[in-house]
């Protein structure tokens, strides 16, 4: 925020280039690791195979352990590409950071608020939608209403802040570790020692960031699933 | 149209269209790439389990059913061979008395026929010799009576005896 970002308007609608070309980037890094690991399926799976089923289990595993039933399956490639395009995302800013004049044009997406935000609102809408469906616009409405009537502001806000908190949370981890990497690379400029020392630093962060970073895209799923899962059921 | 500028910090509407639309194409082509095929062969591999699981319980089943069955058909060729064994046995038993009884009886027949040739040679032997003496003793008796008769009398009587004897020729 704040940083000079380079921009183009289209049909009234303003564009930065530095997240479209990091998006665009990172969707291609997940279909290519997808492509690669998905050829030459068999039913006694290769290594490739074996990496891609166990990712898949894994979200699996995420989505199923919040939300029960039928929905649950329709929801696992939901969940699976969720979690590969915030990872991908995530640790892309931590091996390519590519500014041109000041201007930032690759990066990790999801160190935008505007992005994470929105994958956050895509979440929050999905969740709505399938509450609606499984429930009806009566018995989804009327959760609003529970406990009783007077929560009904409580739970507007409640989802506001879900909103808020799914998107913050991502975007400042991320942010954070990119900061920080960007600081410590700086370091590095002021002679011979403070070089070594930012490169040990900066293996260390790094370590850390992609930490964080796999953990921030396990939460988003978890979180998502929860707050889909709760739209799902009437409450008490 | 393009007008391209820097410009500072401000909410993007373009990028959060931006973000969706290419959020669900990448749902979509994720799914088309790689989540049905992965999908379908990890729920093929579970059909495959679930087969394999079923079908060699079957299998156990069937080998179990075999070994039982082939163990009662030994049994029962055991129990054949004894009974064929004991058949044998007590035919040859059978036989074997008979062979003995028949020879037994043979021998006795042989014995009684024996005996009976004996006693019948023994009779004919007494029947004979006992012709022969009263032969004799007529013949006897005759020379002597003859010696007393007349001469008519004893030329009848010799003519009766040559006629008794051409009737024994």
């Amino acid at each position: 925020m704040g940083e000079p970002a380079s921009t183009f308007k289209f049909l009234g609608l303003t564009f930065n280039v530095g997240n479209m070309i990091s998006i665009l980037l990172a969707c291609c890094v997940v279909l290519a690791l997808v492509y690669a690991l998905s050829r030459h399926l068999t039913l006694k799976p290769g290594k490739a195979q074996n990496v891609l089923e166990y990712a898949v289990d894994f979200t699996n595993g995420i989505v199923r352990s919040s939300i029960s039933g039928e929905t649950s399956r329709t929801l696992g490639l939901w969940g699976f590409t969720l979690f590969m395009f915030i990872i991908i995302a995530n640790l892309q800013g931590l091996f390519l950071h590519i500014d041109i004049s000041g201007v930032t044009y690759v990066k990790s997406p999801t160190s935008d608020p505007v992005i994470t935000m929105t994958l956050s609102l895509m979440t929050l809408t999905l969740a709505q939608f399938l509450g609606i469906r499984q429930l009806g616009y009566k018995g989804h409405f009327e959760n609003y209403l529970k406990p009783f009537v007077f929560f009904l502001p409580i739970n507007l806000f409640e989802e506001f802040t879900n909103f808020l908190t799914l998107g913050l949370r991502l975007f400042g981890n991320i942010l954070s570790g990119e900061m920080l990497l960007g600081i410590i690379i700086g370091m590095s400029h002021g002679g011979a020692v403070m070089w070594i020392v930012s490169f040990i630093l900066e293996l260390v962060w790094t370590g850390f960031s992609v930490f964080i970073g796999c953990i921030q895209a396990y939460v988003f799923v978890t979180l998502s699933s929860v707050y889909i899962s709760r739209k799902l059921e009437l409450e008490d | 149209m393009f007008s391209y500028s820097v410009v500072g910090a401000q909410l993007y509407v373009g990028d959060m269209l931006f973000v969706m639309i290419t959020f669900l194409v990448l749902m979509w082509l994720v799914k088309i790439i790689a989540w049905k095929p992965i999908t379908k062969m990890m729920q093929d591999r579970s059909d495959k389990i679930v087969n394999d699981i079923d079908s060699a319980k079957e299998s156990r089943t069937k080998a179990a059913e075999l070994a039982q069955k082939r163990q009662a058909e030994l049994d029962k060729t055991r129990d054949d061979a004894n009974s064929i064994i004991n058949n044998a046995k007590q035919n040859g038993q059978r036989q074997q008395e008979q062979i003995v009884e028949d020879a037994r009886n043979e021998a006795s027949n042989l014995k009684s026929s024996a005996e009976k040739d004996i006693e019948q040679q023994r009779q004919e032997a007494l029947a004979n010799s006992r012709k022969d003496v009263a032969s004799l003793s007529i013949e006897i008796a005759s020379k002597i009576i003859s010696k007393e008769l007349n001469e008519d009398d004893q030329k009848g009587l010799v003519d009766s005896y040559i006629e008794g004897l051409g009737k024994q020729k």
